[in-house]
């Protein structure tokens, strides 16, 4: 007995330890393209993403700053200018105010121009505020997307060459994500449906849809013969049997006056849970369904920060300023990738500038966050559940 | 396309109804019907559709915008006006008072105006004449491939109405141009390169013509070069850097579309440069995006094979490995069985 344990013992200790190494890679490997692997590498390279970011942009004062402010004490001087000319002559209220608005016109289109690159409207404030770890993860969020708000941008060189290589890379990234992620929901939406919906298990139910299902099948078979043959075969869902315990139903000897009927519903039953095909307008049902979800969703997270900070002010005014029509706006211009950026969580508040508001910012930010990663997800599985319906 | 279609449909009943001719017209007009919708599917056609469908894009959001220009340019003309009495009530306090405090002052009045047009920006006032025709081309572009610059957006309510319904049924089209311009231009790619290819290596002998599988390093190249070509035209023509203008034309392609750099968004150009520009830049990425999809089509077919070899190799691999465990588990049972008996 001893010289048996021994003797295992050698050949664990004889095992070469690379043999091992690399059984371990390759079940990291095979982990890492399963379903959870693959929400893991997606979550963990965007926060890799902003952490690069954070790091590259966050400790820069804008440059755009000095030329606003050059660009302010010149007009300063011009209207210096003005006042000294008209000094001269006698100040008169009218000639002034008509002097005046054509170098505040001037002035005017300067500023729009500068914030059209991003400026917006305050001196002393580098961009470190605006590369918090919340608005970085979202910007790695949008370049991975495709969406690309643009409320946020890489202002420094390298910034930009590490956003091309990142995207580069991410995006087939989060392809691979949404169409492993939009197969499994599929899935998995497909049989909630099968089973919920067309009550697979309630037998009564089942048995009598059958029956319906045989007696049309046996009347095309007699107008087409050609096509019920094809449609009897059916090879390709036969594999999907396999993966999903699917609760049989004996439809029992109820129907025993002929035997080809209960053969059939058997055979029927077995593999038509994946071979559902869900109706369009439930997926697009869900599609708008989330969209709207959202809009429940932005009050509320409006009202949760403003339970957090205490009734803020500006907070109503964040509320009012998303109604109905720009939430659901937002979402579809987010969820549809276009993302121009005109409407993002939290742009309010940088408009005022206030760094009390920041953690309240950076809620909004994740929520955001989560909400896209879950939308193009449940994009993917609707797209995918629409493909049965493609010829 | 479907008004053309019912009236085609209703004349013809008409026409059945008074003259029964020889052949029957209905059925003739059916056929013309079918012919058509084949054709819009083909390549042309679709290329024919996308743009067709922009330029009702373009010009339906100049049409909607135009009218929400008017309320902003009041505000911005209501501010400027106020901060020009400030101004007034600033250049009479310090009067006298020598350069350098008025000039305080008036940066302090200059500092809050500026704040106050930034504002106002925001929620949306576009200089004068933004929505020109090429940029509400453009507009409509990145709509429906899902660029989105963002460096115009609808104001107004109907505005964003109309953009979500325009997306809706742009978006469906742009991928089916994306499908068959891919397709096309894979093919045209794949005559050229086998056609390159059978030239290079004509002189050892006569080989059956095998299949010729593109390399995914030659579509690479192709989209380098159109990419170096943007940037090189971009760069001349906006004074950009070169970074920048890779910048522009990769972000572009990938369909990010940040919007902080856009050929033709400067205000002090001159208009009419600005718009060709537009046009060009409309060209420029509608083509870009074709040639996209036929890298995407082209590597495709390489990954596939790829992965079919792979997937072999490692079928393989398993099942050395499967049988040379047994081998080893059955020779150290055999000695165990030894040892114990």
């Amino acid at each position: 007995m001893e010289r048996r344990r021994s003797v295992r013992r050698q050949r664990r200790y004889k095992r070469p330890w690379y043999k091992k190494l690399k059984e371990y890679v390759r079940q990291f490997l095979a982990f890492l393209f399963s379903n959870v692997g693959i929400i893991c590498l997606v979550v963990g390279y965007t926060i890799a993403g902003s952490f690069i970011f954070q790091s590259i942009e966050s400790h820069r004062i804008l440059e755009i700053n000095g030329e606003v402010w050059r660009n302010r004490s010149l007009y300063a001087q011009k209207l210096y200018n003005v006042t000294m000319q008209l000094n001269a002559k006698v100040m008169d209220k009218e000639t002034f105010h008509k002097d005046v608005m054509s170098v505040l016109e001037d002035y005017q289109k300067i500023i729009v121009n500068f914030s059209r690159r991003g400026y917006d409207g305050n001196d002393d404030r580098d961009s470190s505020a605006q590369w918090s770890f919340a608005g970085a993860f979202l910007y790695s969020l949008t370049v991975i997307t495709t969406i690309g708000y643009g409320n946020i941008f890489p202002r420094t060189p390298q910034g930009k060459i590490t956003t091309i290589v990142y995207a580069i890379i991410g995006m087939p990234l989060f392809l691979l994500y949404l169409s492993n992620i939009g197969d499994i929901m599929a899935r998995s939406f497909k049989w909630i449906y099968a089973n919920l919906c067309l009550c697979r298990w309630c037998p009564g139910v089942a048995k009598r849809r059958a029956e319906r299902r045989m007696r049309r099948e046996h009347r095309l078979s007699l107008e087409y013969g050609s096509e019920s043959d094809e449609e009897d075969s059916q090879p390709s869902s036969q594999p999907w049997e396999i993966s999903i315990p699917v609760p049989q139903l004996q439809p029992g000897g109820s129907i025993a006056s002929d035997g080809a009927v209960t053969s059939y519903t058997e055979g029927d039953e077995s593999y038509d849970v994946q071979s559902v095909t869900v109706p369009l307008t439930i997926c697009l049902l869900i599609m708008v369904g989330y969209e709207n979800k959202k809009n429940c969703k932005v009050s509320a997270s409006s009202s949760v920060s403003r339970y957090i900070c205490g009734g803020a002010l500006l907070f109503c005014k964040w509320e009012d300023y998303w109604s109905f029509l720009d939430a659901s706006y937002f979402c579809f211009i987010s969820l549809s990738t276009i993302g121009f950026g005109d409407l993002v969580p939290g742009d309010k508040i940088y408009g005022r500038g206030v760094d009390f508001y920041k953690d309240v910012l950076e809620l909004s930010f994740v929520f955001c966050s989560i909400y896209l990663m879950l939308g193009m997800a449940l994009i993917a599985m609707c797209f995918n559940l629409m493909q049965t319906w493609a010829p | 396309m479907e008004g053309r279609d019912k009236y085609h449909r209703g004349s013809s009943r008409s026409r059945g109804s008074s003259s029964a001719s020889d052949v029957d017209p209905r059925e003739k007009i059916k056929e013309c019907c079918r012919k058509l919708i084949a054709f819009m599917c083909t390549q042309v056609g679709v290329g024919a559709l996308v743009f067709g469908y922009t330029l009702i894009g373009a010009v339906t959001f100049m049409h909607i915008e135009e009218k929400g220009q008017d309320t902003k340019e009041d505000e911005m003309n209501r501010t400027r006006a106020e901060f020009s009495v400030k101004l007034y009530r600033a250049a009479l306090k310090t009067n006298g008072d020598g350069i350098n405090i008025f000039s305080r002052e008036t940066d302090k009045v200059l500092q809050e105006y500026q704040v106050a047009v930034v504002g106002i920006f925001q929620h949306g006032y576009d200089p004068q004449d933004a929505w020109t025709f090429p940029a509400a081309l453009m507009f409509s572009l990145s709509i429906i491939t899902m660029i989105g610059y963002g460096n115009m957006v609808p104001r107004t309510p109907y505005g964003r109405l109309a953009t979500v319904i325009y997306a809706v049924f742009g978006i469906p089209l742009y991928i089916l141009y994306f499908m068959n311009v891919g397709d096309a231009l894979a093919g045209c790619f794949r005559c050229v390169y086998r056609w390159m290819y059978n030239c290079s290596t004509e002189n050892n002998e006569e080989d059956p013509p095998k299949r010729v599988i593109v390399p995914s390093t030659a579509c690479l190249w192709v989209i380098a070069a159109y990419v170096l070509t943007g940037a090189v035209m971009f760069g001349a023509w906006e004074r950009w850097n070169f970074l920048d203008s890779i910048y522009f034309c990769v972000t572009s392609l990938c369909k990010l579309g940040f919007g902080d750099l856009v050929p033709g968004s400067s205000i002090d150009a001159s208009n009419h440069a600005n718009q060709t520009k537009l046009v060009i830049n409309f060209v420029y990425i509608a083509f870009g995006l074709g040639l996209v999809a036929m890298c995407y089509n082209l590597m495709r077919e390489e990954i596939r094979e790829k992965v079919k070899e792979v997937r072999e190799d490692f079928t393989q691999c398993l099942e050395d490995t499967r049988v040379r465990l047994m081998e080893s588990c059955n020779r150290c049972r055999g000695i165990e069985d030894d040892v114990i008996y």
